[in-house]
């Protein structure tokens, strides 16, 4: 009952008004979803495509991040935060899916949306080696976007954002301002007062999640150092088993075999030859499995934090939702 | 390319004399549905008094070929007799592991043998997987309650293993047959291996990237 009463006098407390308006709307917010992990189900391709669904389990959480670095080392856009879930009320949402990482290349499928359901970007961003040149294009391809769209079509973002996020939480207090159109972006029919309430409770709720979602945030970074050290590791082993691969094709194709067809030296120079290529096969599936064991508790200290953020989200989202359709019940009644 | 080519040699059972005397790639590529047809995982010690001695075998299949009706008028040459030994030094030397590892799945079996690669045979819903890369490929298949495995080699070169367990799945059978482009005759050896429960270690041990394989007498925490 007491937590209760103290949910709900955070949201009749007058919050500072309707600050959003205030920011430099170039600067527009990035949610990151979690990569997908582009695993296939169909365990008999992962060996054909180099698959090693460990490693890209820990990739899926990792390399976001590293997206997250670059876009704020930009200067060019405001808080960026990496969330569990689609965030669609996020002012610009980026999606991944990471199709390929072998310690030579990294493809991620990349898609942004802004809030009003324009689409920023859907490609396949891939590159040698460097990751740091893959975030690099996917920075420079999102603010090529920005640049295209003027001050009005950005606040429109914002505002949107805001929108969509009060519609969310309270529907029957926001869905006349929105108008979704069949092709899946947002209209808006018509903005709230800068002082309605319901619009400043909305806002200091969405800043009490991003509160939450930043210490989770912050905690990552702290074990992010550890995962960047491992995953280097990885891709330099990957990169090596590659070159062994190159090496051994070029010894057989220049270096025809001295031995007799048929004799025991010539077909114990084949089984051996193979016998190195399948050792060094399993080698990696070793180095995935210590990679994985490595990881094990920072993977698990990560997954804990968003499972409590999820968790501390849906349950608030619940009460939030109940409080304020009690409050706009209350605002709206005509007077007896 | 030319792997490729040897596997549809023996699956149309033309060309390679050694096809026609063994169990081909394709007789025993058979499909299954659900679950593998039998459990052969575990670990495996080989059981000396029940496998073939090599000399033996190889005396065996020398006086095969002798008896064989075309060598009644004609001896065999002798440069295919070169080639059996050649043969069966090879069969000896790779069946030289004394234990074998099995593990399996429904897409997968793997038998991680001493001292040696391990074998893998892959199934994508039910069906053999070949597992291939430029210096060979391996295939297995299931004939009934036996699986087959099937290694190619360049040079026509190709080691099949059949693995057959007994009745009271306490003992696998493990007939393993080598045959090249140069030698009429393939060469079979056949190899016994017993279950049995390998001890429990006194030391904790997992892989890790940066530091290899750690072990502790404790609990190991990375």
């Amino acid at each position: 009952m007491t937590r209760r009463w103290f949910a709900v006098a955070a949201l009749l407390v007058a919050s500072a008004g309707f600050a959003e308006t205030a920011r430099d709307p170039a600067h527009l917010n990035i949610s990151v979803a979690l990569f997908d992990t582009g695993v296939p189900e169909n365990r008999a391709l992962h060996r054909d495509l180099e698959i090693f669904p460990r490693v890209r389990k820990i990739e899926a959480l990792y390399l976001p991040f590293v997206l997250r670095k670059t876009l704020t080392a930009s200067g060019e856009w405001g808080a960026i935060r990496v969330v569990p879930d689609s965030d669609v009320a996020a002012e610009l949402l980026i999606y991944g899916t990471i199709i390929r990482s072998d310690g030579d290349v990294l493809g991620l499928q990349i898609r942004a949306v802004d809030a009003s359901g324009r689409v920023w970007t859907d490609n396949v961003f891939s590159g040698p080696t460097s990751n740091e040149d893959i975030y690099q294009a996917i920075a420079d391809a999102l603010l090529a976007m920005r640049q295209t769209l003027d001050e009005r079509a950005l606040r429109n973002i914002i505002e949107t954002s805001l929108l969509r996020y009060g519609q969310q939480l309270a529907p029957m207090a926001f869905d006349e301002y929105l108008q979704e159109n069949a092709d899946g972006t947002f209209t808006i029919l018509r903005l709230p007062a800068s002082n309605d309430p319901m619009l400043e409770r909305i806002e200091r709720l969405r800043g009490v999640e991003y509160v939450f979602t930043d210490a989770v945030d912050a905690k990552f970074r702290e074990l992010s150092t550890d995962v960047a050290t491992v995953h280097e590791l990885w891709r330099e082993y990957r990169r090596q088993f590659k070159r062994f691969q190159q090496e051994e094709s070029l010894r057989v194709q220049t270096k025809p075999s001295s031995f007799e067809r048929g004799s025991y030296d010539s077909m114990m120079e084949r089984y051996e030859t193979y016998k190195w290529d399948r050792q060094a096969a399993e080698e990696q599936e070793n180095w995935a499995v210590g990679f994985e064991n490595e990881m094990g508790p920072t993977i698990t200290a990560i997954e804990e934090r968003v499972e409590e953020l999820e968790g501390w989200v849906e349950s608030r989202y619940a009460e939030w939702q109940r409080i304020l359709g009690e409050l706009f019940e209350l605002e709206t009644e005509l007077p007896d | 390319m030319r792997i490729r080519n040897l596997i549809l040699c023996c699956a149309f059972g033309a060309g390679l004399l050694a096809c026609t005397s063994q169990p081909t790639v394709s007789e025993s590529l058979q499909s299954f549905a659900g679950g593998m047809p039998v459990d052969l995982s575990g670990s495996w010690e080989r059981d000396y008094s029940r496998s073939d001695d090599i000399q033996a075998a190889l005396n065996s299949t020398m006086r095969r070929i002798y008896r064989a009706p075309s060598d009644v008028t004609r001896p065999a040459p002798p440069q295919n007799l070169d080639r059996v030994v050649a043969l069966a030094r090879f069969a000896d030397v790779i069946t030289q592991f004394d234990v074998m590892e099995i593990t399996q799945d429904d897409y997968e079996i793997k038998i991680a043998r001493k001292d040696d690669f391990t074998m893998l045979c892959e199934f994508d819903n039910g069906n053999s997987k070949r597992t291939e890369s430029e210096f060979g490929a391996e295939v297995c298949g299931w004939n009934g309650s036996q699986l087959t495995s099937y290694l190619v080699l360049p040079d026509d070169l190709l080691v099949s293993n059949r693995y057959t367990l007994s009745g009271d799945g306490n003992s696998l059978h493990v007939a393993t047959t080598v045959s090249s482009g140069s030698s009429r005759t393939p060469f079979t050896i056949n190899r016994v291996y017993m279950k049995f429960e390998p001890p429990e270690s006194d030391f904790n041990c997992i892989e890790t990237l940066s530091m290899k394989r750690v072990c502790s007498t404790g609990e190991i925490v990375p």
